[in-house]
């Protein structure tokens, strides 16, 4: 376990996070994404903020829900009603990685990921 | 890239590509075929005979298929990231492009090989699954030339609006992934590939990542969601299911089952099924290899809070082939967790001690960082890396032999 010490862990962006939820926390936090979000209807689902797809696809994805309900009214067995309910999962994919793309345009994260030893990116414990 | 050797052995049949271009299976792409030799080195020999030009840096290709919203762009981040180097999508291009571009690799999204656009899938009443909506002549014929050294002009399938934009250049890189629903469909593209991938999600927890993916997403209910994965379903099941059969790993997804009836999805019990006898890729085992283990790491020495974790490995069958199997149940809740868990693991293909740690944690933020899907994750990215560089070196050796196979 010695050689632990020559490991190059560099996750300065998890750091700072930990100093977001101090109490009890371990240090270094891996991924919480289930826990943060998944309690449906509880009132403490959304610890981020709801963001809001951008340029016009939450209204494409919100317009193909209702053309797909449309279109399996009449046979729910129909290719039609496949294809439309398709179209729905390639807008809502979509949606979410329009999300994704937004959400990691921070400059000085995108350039502290680069350079977590520079000083503008250092993160503080206290 | 590609780089002219003498040979002076007398099979030299398959290992020129300069014919390729000439050829009309290129369809439409031909004028823009661009032929890759940036680097020619011509080394003579004394009594060599014929000069070929073999790709020495022949691209490698690897498959990855899984249905929408099922991880893909997360593994190819932690792949990507494995191989060194972030990848982009290409610089002053499409800003809609699918491709992803690092140093050493360039990640293609299949769903620009789409033969029917939105509106016309919805007309034909066919969804993006329907092989009928996708064009594998052209897929087969751009990868082929891919791997031969020979840059094409790929479509670009643009997911907001929903048509075919115009193409993009992809140059051969050293190694090309092919991501989408149908990278192991189609027998020609299948043989094309050197390694393969499938995502396997359960229909749970692929409900479960639904919910969370669409759930703030404005007209999406639990109604819309549930009505979506079972209308794809019956396409899902003909087309795309099947392809596991062939994949070389399959990262199998499950609700856990340290939580009697947990149907919540949070902790996941994760399965990778490694295929046994496939060339430059040795399994990674628990202990010891071949046998059947089952251990929980939680005890004296490390412990873990509810519900803990348990390994399992051993021997198995898949779809007729010897596979092995490793499984993980339960989630890391701390680094030394994880850190004990590599500790105990055997060939991985980390370069140093403590890597598949180093890359978990530099992508903490990645959904499942916690859990078993990216704990395989990364050891399949280290498993590629590991593929590839055999690969090249066996070329390095015996390059008449290794462009045969």
């Amino acid at each position: 376990m010695a050689t632990i010490a020559g490991l190059n862990l560099s996750a300065p962006r998890v750091l700072a996070k930990a100093t977001d939820t101090p109490k009890a926390q371990p240090l270094i936090k891996l991924n919480q994404q289930w826990r943060r979000s998944y309690h449906l209807g509880s009132g403490r689902m959304q610890t981020r903020p709801v963001r809001a797809a951008p340029e016009g696809i939450s209204e494409k994805v919100e317009k193909s829900i209702k053309e797909a309900e449309e279109a399996c009214s009449g046979d729910a067995a129909s290719g039609e009603c496949a294809a439309a309910w398709d179209e729905v999962e390639e807008l809502s994919a979509a949606a979410s990685h329009a999300k994704d793309k937004k959400k990691g345009s921070d400059p000085l994260e995108e350039y502290c990921k680069d350079n977590p030893e520079t000083d503008e990116c250092r993160t503080y414990e206290d | 890239m590609a780089v002219c050797t003498v040979y002076t052995t007398q099979s030299l049949n398959s290992t020129c590509s300069i014919s390729t271009p000439t050829k009309t299976h290129l369809g439409f792409n031909q004028k823009h075929v661009v032929f890759y030799s940036s680097n020619k080195k011509t080394s003579k020999r004394a009594s060599s005979a014929v000069i070929t030009c073999s790709a020495d840096t022949q691209t490698v290709v690897i498959g990855l298929a899984a249905d929408s919203g099922c991880g893909k762009s997360t593994f190819m981040r932690r792949l990507t990231s494995v191989f060194g180097g972030a990848a982009e999508p290409p610089r002053g291009g499409n800003p809609d492009s699918n491709t992803l571009i690092s140093d050493t690799t360039t990640v293609i999204c299949l769903d620009d090989y789409h033969s029917l656009d939105r509106t016309g899938r919805k007309e034909k009443g066919v969804t993006a699954l329907d092989p009928r909506a996708n064009d594998f002549d052209l897929m087969y014929d751009q990868v082929k030339a891919i791997k031969d050294g020979i840059a094409v002009e790929k479509p670009i399938y643009n997911h907001v609006t929903g048509l075919l934009d115009p193409p993009e250049l992809i140059k051969p890189p050293k190694i090309l992934v092919i991501e989408g629903l149908h990278p192991m469909y189609d027998q020609r593209v299948r043989d094309l590939l050197d390694f393969s991938i499938y995502l396997d999600i359960s229909n749970e927890v692929k409900f479960a990542w639904k919910i969370q993916r669409d759930m703030a997403e404005r007209g999406h209910s639990l109604e819309s969601i549930k009505a979506s994965i079972e209308a794809r379903k019956p396409d899902f099941d003909a087309y795309i299911d099947p392809q596991k059969q062939y994949a070389d790993a399959v990262i199998e997804v499950l609700p856990t089952q340290l939580i009697p009836d947990d149907n919540e999805g949070k902790v996941l019990r994760v399965r990778l099924i490694m295929k046994e006898g496939v060339k430059f890729f040795s399994p990674v085992y628990l202990f010891d290899e071949g046998s059947a283990i089952s251990w929980i790491p939680c005890g004296r020495k490390l412990t873990c809070s509810y519900p803990g974790i348990k390994f399992s490995y051993g021997p198995d069958t898949y779809y007729g082939h010897e596979v092995s199997i490793l499984e993980m149940d339960g989630q890391f809740d701390r680094l030394d967790e994880l850190i004990y868990v590599e500790s105990h693991l055997s060939n991985l293909s980390t370069k140093f001690y403590g890597e598949v740690t180093q890359q978990m944690l530099k992508h903490a933020d990645f959904p499942g960082s916690n859990n078993g899907t990216g704990l395989f994750q990364t050891i399949v990215g280290l498993k590629i890396r590991d593929l590839f560089e055999q690969i090249i070196a066996s070329r390095a050796k015996t390059p008449v032999q290794a462009t045969k196979a």
